[in-house]
Formats: C-alpha cells, structure tokens, sequence
C-alpha cells in the first residue's frame, strides 16, 4: 500500500518553560493540518509518541488529552505509544500499520515531550525507567551505559575521544542552519574536550540536552488525497534487543538496528549507498558513530573517524548524517524525537529544507533507537522526483 | 520511586547465589552524574564483570583504589547497601563488586 506523508510540522525544540505540553501539541497539529490541507474532521485516528508524561507529569491517559487539542469533533480514536526515546518512531510504525490494515485511510501522528520542568536528577532516574533492572541497581544512568559502549568502541577500534567530540561539532555545525534547533551556535574539539565529565569517557558535549518540543505529520493511503510534492514512506521496520546492554555479545553495535534496517533495505531493494540523508540517534556522540556502522553507511570502526574527516557533513559529504543538527544540537524530547526526524527527511526529500537542503536528495532514512538499543524503529521515504 | 519490600524479598535468592563469586572487569565507567537515589554517593564507578562461570553481571565497585580501575581486574561480588531510601523504607541490600 502506499503511503504518502501530506503535512509536517515541529515546534521549536528547546527549554519552553512558558510553553505547557498541551500547547506544543495543539500547535504541531495545527500546523501539520495547515500544511496538509486537511481539517481535523478528516483526521481518523491520532497515534501519540510520548515516554515520560506518566512519570514526570502524572499523566498517563495522554492520547485522550492530546486529542482534546486536535480540535476535532468526531471523537477520534487516539493510542499512546510507548517505547523509550524510540516512542516516535513506534507510534509512526503502527499509524503504518493501521494504514495497510485498512482501518484507518489518514491519519495524524504526534510525538510530544515535556522534561525541562524538572530536576536534572529527576530526569535521570525517569529515563532510566527504559533500562533493565540490573542495570538500574548498578547505578548505571544511559550516558552511563552509552559510556560503557564508548568504552568498549575506543579499546576495540583504536579510537580517540576527539574523534568522537567531533560528531559533536558536526551536529552543531548542521544545527546552526536550523532555526527550530535548540542549539544554533558552533563548538570545537577543544569545547567538547574541556566540557564536564558526565560518566567517563562522555562529557557533557557528547551529550544530548534535555529539551520541550512536539513534531507531527499527516499520514494517508487516500490517493485521492493529493500534494503537489508528495513523499512516501516506502518502509517502516521495528526490532528489540535484550533491555539491558551488559550481557549482550556485542557492545559495539546495536542488533535491534541492524535487523530493522536489513529489513528495510530488503523491502524496498535499496543499499546503503542509496541513501542521500538520514536523521540518526544521537542520544550520545558514540550512538552516531555506531549507528553509521549499523546502518552500513561506514565500515566496522570507522564510523566515528569518517565523520570526523567530514564525510556525513553538510555541503561536503556523500551520506549526510543529522542535517538537523540530531538530538545533540536540535534536542531531544524523546517522544518527538522519532517524528522530527520525519518531519526533517520529508523537507530534504520536497526541496523545501532551506539553508540546510542536502541538495538533490531522493532517500532518506531514519534511524530511532529506545534504551540502549532495546528497540529500534527505522524508516525510508522516498521524494516524489523519482 | 520507593521499592517494594516484596519486591526486595523476592530478589533475596538470586542475590545470595552470586555473593563471594568472582570475575574479571571487561569494562567500566565512573558516573559522575547519578539517579536520585544514588546522588550522595557519586562519583562511583560501575563495571560490566565477566564472571569465571562465563554469564556477565553489572555493578558499583567499592573498596577502590585508581589502580584497580584496569579491563582484566579480578573482583569478587559481595553485599552492600545500595542506595539511599525514604526514611520508612526498608534498607535495600544488593551485589557490588569489590577488587581482589
């Protein structure tokens, strides 16, 4: 069946202290509706992405909330979807699902998160409700365990911290051409190097930031439903992984991803040199480099040093990683996470990315990961120029 | 989040059938930034054990020196307080590893 994506939209991403979460959700949906065309009564249902308004906010029955502000009156059908920060991408798989099940012919998908009304404390211990037990009576927070990969990346590949830093700087680099970005400005090796420790090897630069923000999209399988410059979603696969990285096999690369995007590649017949642009999770400098090496956009080790020699940069690379700027420089709200990345591949793929247009691009690919690789959603889109 | 005394009863067993055993450190991280419950506590380091049974474990590492924070570190689990509860909540015991 196919799946076109009408409108998008995202709200800038950052610390919205004046901005409560039914605000950043009434206006992505507003303007993902604005920009489809449609009006909320054309709306079938309404999947939302979110992991901590239960935890943090007290409020677990949020797809009922969220729909309060869709403004329709058709009593719409609404699901929350829960998968750690790849909550996005889970609520976007099975808005697919519902498609081609042909319950639902359109439908609005939003993923929406409010963490910065609390304390950098209490926002560790509610992440970590993604991790397994026996991590979390370890004392282990995710910059912990991502540090711990880290680790074992440096030691396996003989690779630096300045090479990882470097994904850092490349992301701030490509955030500084996004106004909705929550970081715009430019950082060094030397910035991320001098930054505070967060859990050794990681320093607060290779870390994303704590962050507000909601994105949506419109979603059809109406072919009647036109757009003059349409984008189809030509795969969508989800894995999961044990929940705990301590008694996998590997540490240096995440099997969940690997097998989502094997079978996305085998769906649609593509490569991974068929991809012009991707909107990677990096939740931590070391996710990006790892994750390039999953996707099969680098070799086994190399992944952090072809970054670093500029490969996935804007204006210069073949393969352009994080035009957004990704978690680090654009945030991470981690709900809405796996649907910016959408909203930032379909700009790409319309020509409509302004400064930051990976020029030419045809393909792009998402690549959202929950826990420390416990789940992985990944997803390709197609423009309409080929 | 306050922890479940059952909850801690029933981890009873598994956590007796590792105390005294011993492994070597294949990786390990200092957390400088920690969960509310283990605030007073950092920084502390965690290390992933290759236990010499052959299953891996995770957990703090206690009774440190710098020099023990070295891949290959032989350590030996023992019992610890974990972190730091509510005033009225049960004390809550777990595996830690210490150098040997």
């Amino acid at each position: 069946m196919k799946i076109n994506i009408l409108g998008t939209a995202t709200t800038k991403f950052g610390e919205l202290w004046d901005t409560s979460p039914r605000e950043l959700a009434r206006e992505a949906m507003a303007n993902a509706l604005k920009a489809s065309g449609l009006r909320a009564s054309q709306i079938d249902a309404l999947f939302v992405g979110n992991m901590l308004s239960g935890i943090l906010g007290n409020q677990t029955n949020l797809a009922s909330l969220i729909a309060e502000e869709l403004g329709s009156t058709s009593q719409v059908p609404a699901f929350r979807i829960e998968g750690a920060c790849a909550s996005g991408g889970l609520a976007l798989h099975n808005a697919i699902n519902s498609l081609n099940a042909g319950k639902y012919k359109t439908v609005l998908v939003i993923g929406v998160e409010k963490m910065t009304d609390h304390s950098q404390e209490e926002i560790t211990s509610a992440l970590s409700a993604a991790g397994s037990d026996e991590e979390r009576m370890s004392g282990l927070t995710f910059p912990g365990i991502y540090a711990l990969m880290a680790k074992a990346y440096m030691q396996e590949y003989n690779v630096s911290e300045e090479a990882l830093a470097a994904v850092s700087v490349k992301n701030h680099y490509h955030g500084s051409f996004n106004p909705k970005a929550q970081f715009q400005s430019l950082i060094t090796i030397g910035d991320v190097m001098r930054s505070a420790k967060v859990a050794d090897p990681l320093k607060l630069l290779d870390c994303s930031p704590v962050s507000d923000g909601a994105s949506a999209v419109v979603i059809t399988s109406d072919v009647s439903i036109k757009h003059k410059n349409p984008v189809s979603i030509i795969a969508s696969e989800v894995a999961t992984d044990t929940l705990g990285l301590y008694n996998r096999k590997s540490f240096t690369s995440l099997s969940a991803v690997v097998t989502a995007c094997q079978k996305a590649y085998a769906a649609t017949g593509l490569k991974p040199t068929d991809i012009d642009v991707a909107e990677i999770h990096d939740c931590f400098s070391i996710s990006e480099a790892i994750a390039v090496e999953d996707l099969g956009f680098a070799k086994r080790g190399e992944g952090a040093r072809d970054i670093e020699n500029g490969k996935m940069t804007l204006f210069k690379g073949k393969i352009i990683t994080n035009p957004s700027g990704g978690l680090k420089a654009c945030g991470h709200p981690v709900g809405a996470t796996g649907i910016k990345q959408i909203v930032e591949i379909t700009e790409h793929l319309r020509g409509t990315a302004g400064k930051r247009q990976v020029k030419g691009a045809k393909i792009g690919l998402t690549h959202n990961v929950g826990g420390s690789g416990a789940v992985a959603a990944i997803h390709i889109l197609k423009g309409s120029t080929i | 989040m306050k922890t479940s005394p059952v909850k801690l009863w029933r981890r009873q067993k598994d956590t007796i059938s590792v105390l005294g055993k011993t492994g070597k450190i294949l990786l390990w991280t200092i957390i400088r930034v920690p969960a509310k419950s283990f605030v007073d506590q950092a920084p502390y380091p965690v290390v992933i054990v290759k236990m010499d049974g052959g299953q891996k474990m995770v957990g703090q590492l206690v009774d440190f020196t710098k020099e023990n924070l070295v891949v290959g570190q032989k350590v030996q689990a023992v019992l610890r307080r974990l972190k730091t509860e509510g005033n009225e909540d049960a004390i809550y015991y777990h595996v830690k590893f210490k150098p040997l």
